[in-house]
């Protein structure tokens, strides 16, 4: 702060509180001339209000006399006057530095028994699942849903059952964490006519079972090959790709007809962002070992 | 009259003139503003940008003046304050040197949805999307209202052009290039693109580099 901005405010601090202090002290000694009735002779409304005598109440003489304590006490310990640091060397920083270590404090010694220990021993320690759930809804949640059950309008998958896209292992889940994902799917709309999507995506419906025309998918059948680079022979997928199985029946963007049409027609870009600059790794372990937990507990069932 | 009455003729004068209590009752109260206000607002004018801040792209103007619009900062702000609650969930507190390019700044005072400097990266375009038309499909609590109308609607390149032009009249170090090639940067581009540049950009465009000594080559 330049000197002049730092005179400038004790200059007004200087002037504003001692004309208040001023006015404290003398005001009660002014002697103020009274009327034989004892009013000051000032009177409102024809006569009928008069300003009479009274001491200031006591509660008031207390609260201000208060005030100036505090205000001086204020100015001496924390900074406000001028440039001056005030007595206790307070900043925001500092306070929040100290707030921060006090927390680090109590959390550390509980996190670090958590460091480095693979994801699958994590998952079947209790407070390590109750802290990675927390961390889940914190940071998970708004993509892949408070229970972990995925949103297909998103393409974000459901990480609670046992159907994988990259892999549900401790080490996979972590690298899918810390260093996102980015699975893409190609357009085919301008290779194939509509027929021919409509034909794929009955045979992609066969693949897991559920309803579809077996005369259409038949025909359909011959177009997998161009497919089967990314989803395997028999569609079973590549989690070395990231492509989905598609003899499950769980589906990333949804399982009816249209959508499959939609995703052969116009392909699909599903973006997990990495997340290695806003959580430690311990963090990410935590939460991996919470999604490991939940989804194996699902697939024992 | 006794002297002990000296002192009480100015207060009689000041207390019979309604003008003159309200002038003086005016100074008294203004004192602090003048105290607190003034030293800040003139120190504003003085804040540099911090290294590896630069001013927002063309596509990123465009969404930023779309957020303004739209009224984000009613609910939004974009100042993470030094207090640990704010810093664990929302990244380091904002600095000054952060926001020298927004005009206005988009601080705000008042949340009703959580603080957005850091937000940039946080989600993936496809989802920045999907909330901006339809909050409730990703986020099912949300109380945010759906921007069905940004994916209709072209940003303007000229009136980008013309924005920067403004920008580098008020001291925003825009290049006679980055205007030139502002329409062709948002040909095409919808408000909902540019939206989502803007806050993709948030926290990470606008992040100041930690200032190294530079070394002087041999």
């Amino acid at each position: 702060m330049s000197p002049f901005w730092s005179g400038w405010i004790m200059f007004l601090i200087v002037f504003n509180l001692g004309i208040t202090l001023f006015l404290f002290l003398w005001g009660p000694r002014v002697k103020i001339p009274t009327l034989p009735d004892g009013t000051t002779g000032h009177v409102w409304a024809h006569g009928v209000l008069r300003e009479g005598m009274n001491r200031l109440p006591l509660w008031w003489i207390v609260m201000s006399g208060a005030m100036f304590v505090i205000g001086f006490a204020y100015l001496y310990l924390y900074p406000g006057f001028g440039s001056s640091k005030g007595s206790l060397g307070w900043t925001s920083h500092k306070q929040l530095a100290q707030d921060t270590a006090a927390n680090r404090a109590k959390l550390d010694p509980i996190l670090a028994g958590f460091a480095g220990k693979p994801v699958d021993a994590l998952a079947a320690d209790s407070t390590a699942t109750r802290m990675g759930e927390r961390l889940f809804i914190d940071n998970c949640a708004a993509c892949h849903g408070r229970e972990g059950h995925g949103n297909r309008v998103i393409g974000a998958p459901n990480l609670i059952d046992a159907t994988w896209i990259y892999g549900g292992d401790g080490a996979t889940l972590l690298t899918s964490i810390l260093d996102g994902r980015h699975g893409t799917m190609p357009p085919f709309s301008s290779s194939l006519d509509k027929a021919a999507i409509e034909n794929l995506a009955n045979y992609v419906l066969s693949l897991s079972g559920r309803d579809h025309s077996p005369a259409k998918a038949k025909l359909g059948a011959e177009n997998f090959a161009v497919c089967a680079a990314c989803h395997g022979p028999t569609g079973t997928g590549n989690p070395a790709l990231g492509a989905p199985n598609l003899t499950t029946a769980d589906e990333l963007y949804g399982r009816d007809l249209a959508t499959i049409e939609q995703t052969i027609r116009n392909g699909r870009s599903g973006v997990m962002p990495a997340w290695r600059t806003r959580l430690t790794d311990t963090d990410a372990r935590l939460i991996a070992a919470w999604v490991y937990a939940r989804s194996h507990a699902n697939a024992a069932h | 009259m006794a002297g002990g009455y000296r002192g009480y003729k100015y207060f009689e004068a000041i207390e019979k003139r309604a003008g003159l209590l309200g002038i003086l009752t005016a100074i008294m109260v203004s004192l602090g503003g003048l105290a607190e206000i003034t030293p800040i607002f003139m120190a504003a004018h003085e804040v540099k940008p911090a290294l590896g801040v630069k001013p927002y792209d063309a596509l990123r103007l465009a969404g930023k003046d779309i957020y303004v619009r739209e009224g984000c900062y009613l609910c939004h702000s974009q100042m993470i304050r030094a207090l640990r609650a704010e810093t664990e969930r929302y990244g380091p507190f904002s600095t000054a040197e952060e926001s020298v390019y927004d005009r206005p700044h988009q601080w705000g005072s008042k949340r009703t949805g959580p603080d957005l400097a850091r937000v940039g990266g946080k989600y993936s375009d496809e989802w920045q999307r999907q909330h901006l038309r339809d909050p409730r499909s990703v986020v099912p609590e949300s109380n945010m209202p759906s921007y069905p109308w940004l994916a209709q609607a072209l940003v303007d390149g000229d009136d980008i052009a013309a924005r920067m032009r403004t920008l580098r009249f008020l001291g925003d170090p825009y290049s006679d290039a980055d205007i030139a090639g502002a329409k062709a940067a948002v040909s095409g581009q919808t408000e909902l693109d540019a939206v989502v540049a803007y806050l993709q950009g948030l926290g990470i465009a606008n992040e100041p580099t930690n200032a190294k000594p530079q070394q002087a080559a041999p």
